[in-house]
């Protein structure tokens, strides 16, 4: 069953007076029980992505779709207050930087109850409910592997180590027992053990709950032991998508393949001390995006019919949008 | 807990000192005789035994003419005033609660008006009501404090007669004074009519808070909207909006704390411009505060007021902003140290 469809999704910025489009058509579709990887380099518009889902963008700000649906019902044209309640119901949302997005002045464990969705509580009165509130929150900590929950309800978030508050932020996103956990760089900036665990974590939720994971990251090596599909996005494009496994082996896009080559852990045949590949230059900025397809002035195929927007093409589940793909002369 | 408190002690301790020194510098520092200028009595008019008794200090050790400064201080003998020949411990304790109680007010009914409007114009950020606010405080900012009450006193008592000109109260009132607060001793008195009283003393009080509490207001409008809208901006706001809390809720729960702390403190810091704003106030309204004190003493060229007035009025400044300071230092969960422990 479809959970979320995103078709051409384009949000505008005003940057100085003009829009610019920071997302342009983006598309992705999410299955249930699918831990679903997207991936891009920093500033191609990941975040903004999770955002424009969850609806916590500035209003200011345009967002155009022919399609952005949540179970069938159309994200964009309810009201506010009911797609609030869908979010509150079944999605969750684990951010990059746990530490900025919990309240300072309030402990963690204030901020864990409130999360929980009221209609589960089965006492009564206010002293009642508020200790099975507590119970619960108790539980959902012990569901992510932190032991000493006395002290991690009573602390604030700045006074508990990095890896623990993004635990934290599992349980937090566990709370309302959603049906699809948005994971925006769930790992960023921690050291391998801590790696593991969160991300031993979100699987194991995955496989227990079938919730759905949307996993947006750029570490190639942790999505490939999760993720069964990928999307991959480059400046607010979504250049390819499809079955991880297929794009692995072959990938259409220049970039997906340039992606997959900078991870040295996927390359066997890499001899010792040889350079390692990247692609030439930097993501470009938002005031000068290039025409067309904007992977354009990096990628080592481009020729002059890549100034217009290549189409979206499709082979089965395998979609990507380029006029020159790789593998094409081989097919 | 109590390293915070030491701190803030020494702090204190540490500025009142400095204070004090100044204080005591002033008195060499002001045209005539030093010690004329810490007693207030006239060499010449004096007896031969005070003479001597007070040559004997003069003629010690600067140091030892400080630590016989502060012990009078402390002893609550300092000194009397040129002019009236009162002493100045008596005329201090009977101004600076008037002056106290204006500013008191005037920061009260801008705190009342400023923060809400503030908040109002921070949530309606870049629409119309936004831009109107800051428009009027820009202008509220802009008029000088002598200007605006005088065109307060023009419009309300000359032309329209609504309010008194001057004073705390109708002089028909005999106001037994207990505390120094007008309002406090109508209440706490019992022989006169106490709501005519109270009416006539309110009337009174209008115009001057009013022309301190503007620029005031003003100040926190700003200061307020730009802290809220800092906080409204930043990432757990946005992580309490994603989670799908309404509006309502996130500001509630999330918003006003977080913009009200580091605020605190920046409107503290306003106290003192309240204070120099009252100070101007009191002597066009004839307020019987500190201010109109101070500048009277000015006038009369009356050294040892000036520098008892100078003195008491910067203590109380320096003692309200540094607990206020602490208040917020100890209660803000985000300077409390991590007690380290595995989790």
């Amino acid at each position: 069953m479809v959970l979320l469809d995103i078709k051409n999704l384009t949000l505008e910025i005003d940057i100085s007076g003009s829009w610019v489009k920071a997302l342009d058509k983006i598309n992705m579709v999410i299955h249930e029980k699918q831990i679903h990887a997207l991936v891009g380099e920093s500033g191609s518009g990941k975040s903004l992505i999770v955002k424009a889902i969850v609806g916590a963008l500035p209003v200011r700000w345009r967002i155009t779709a022919d399609r952005m649906t949540w179970k069938g019902q159309n994200l964009l044209t309810m009201t506010v207050k009911a797609r609030r309640k869908i979010i509150r119901k079944d999605i969750s949302v684990i951010f990059q930087n746990p530490i900025n997005s919990l309240d300072p002045l309030l402990t963690l464990g204030q901020q864990l109850q409130e999360m929980l969705p009221t209609d589960n509580l089965t006492k009564t009165w206010f002293w009642q409910r508020n200790k099975q509130k507590r119970e619960l929150a108790i539980n959902l900590l012990h569901k992510v592997g932190i032991k000493n929950h006395q002290l991690c309800l009573s602390s604030y978030p700045h006074q508990i180590p990095n890896d623990v508050v993004q635990k934290f932020m599992i349980a937090m996103a566990l709370a309302s027992e959603p049906k699809l956990i948005i994971a925006d760089d769930p790992t960023r900036g921690m050291e391998v053990t801590a790696k593991t665990q969160i991300l031993k974590l979100l699987s194991r939720v995955n496989q227990v709950k079938s919730t759905s994971v949307l996993f947006v990251s750029h570490d190639l090596l942790a999505i490939s032991n999760m993720a069964s599909y990928m999307t991959v996005l480059y400046c607010g494009q979504t250049v390819e998508s499809g079955d991880l496994l297929q794009l692995r082996k072959r990938a259409f896009h220049p970039y997906t393949q340039a992606l997959l080559n900078s991870a040295p852990s996927f390359r066997k045949d890499l001899p010792p001390k040889s350079p390692l590949s990247s692609l030439d230059g930097t993501i470009p900025t938002l005031h000068n995006l290039p025409i067309g397809c904007r992977l354009g002035p990096r990628c080592p195929r481009a020729r002059r019919e890549c100034v217009a927007i290549p189409q979206i093409r499709r082979v089965h589940t395998h979609f990507y949008s380029c006029h020159f793909p790789l593998h094409w002369e081989a097919k | 807990m109590t390293k915070v408190l030491l701190r803030y002690t020494n702090l204190v301790l540490a500025t009142l000192f400095v204070l004090s020194l100044l204080s005591f510098i002033l008195a060499y520092l002001f045209p005539g005789q030093a010690i004329e200028n810490l007693t207030g009595l006239r060499l010449l008019e004096l007896t031969e035994r005070q003479n001597s008794e007070l040559k004997y200090a003069v003629d010690a050790n600067i140091l030892v003419q400080y630590w016989h400064y502060m012990g009078e201080l402390f002893a609550g003998n300092w000194g009397v005033s040129f002019s009236s020949g009162l002493p100045l411990i008596e005329d201090v304790s009977h101004y600076l609660p008037a002056s106290i109680e204006l500013s008191a007010y005037a920061l009260f009914l801008s705190f009342f008006i400023g923060l809400p409007l503030g908040f109002l114009a921070a949530l309606r950020h870049h629409k119309f009501t936004d831009y109107s606010l800051l428009s009027v405080s820009l202008l509220g900012y802009s008029i000088p404090v002598f200007w605006l009450a005088l065109i307060l006193i023009l419009f309300f008592s000359l032309q329209l007669g609504w309010f008194p000109l001057s004073g705390r109260i109708s002089l028909l009132f005999e106001i037994p004074r207990a505390t120094g607060f007008i309002l406090i001793d109508i209440l706490l008195s019992d022989s006169i009519d106490k709501s005519a009283a109270l009416t006539s003393a309110l009337r009174h009080l209008i115009l001057p808070t009013l022309s301190i509490a503007v620029v005031t207001t003003t100040l926190i409008i700003r200061i307020t909207r730009r802290s809220v809208i800092k906080t409204l901006n930043s990432e757990f706001i946005l992580a309490a909006y994603a989670r799908g809390l309404t509006p309502r809720q996130v500001l509630m729960r999330h918003g006003v704390r977080n913009a009200l702390i580091p605020i605190l403190p920046l409107l503290a810091m306003q106290f003192p411009t309240l204070l120099t704003n009252a100070m101007i106030v009191e002597s066009i309204f004839s307020w019987p505060g500190i201010g109109n004190w101070l500048i009277q003493a000015i006038y009369q060229q009356d050294y040892p007021a000036i520098r008892a007035g100078m003195l008491a009025v910067s203590v109380l400044v320096v003692i309200f902003t540094m607990s206020i300071d602490l208040t917020i230092r100890l209660t803000d969960p985000r300077r409390r140290r991590a007690e380290r422990a595995t989790i």
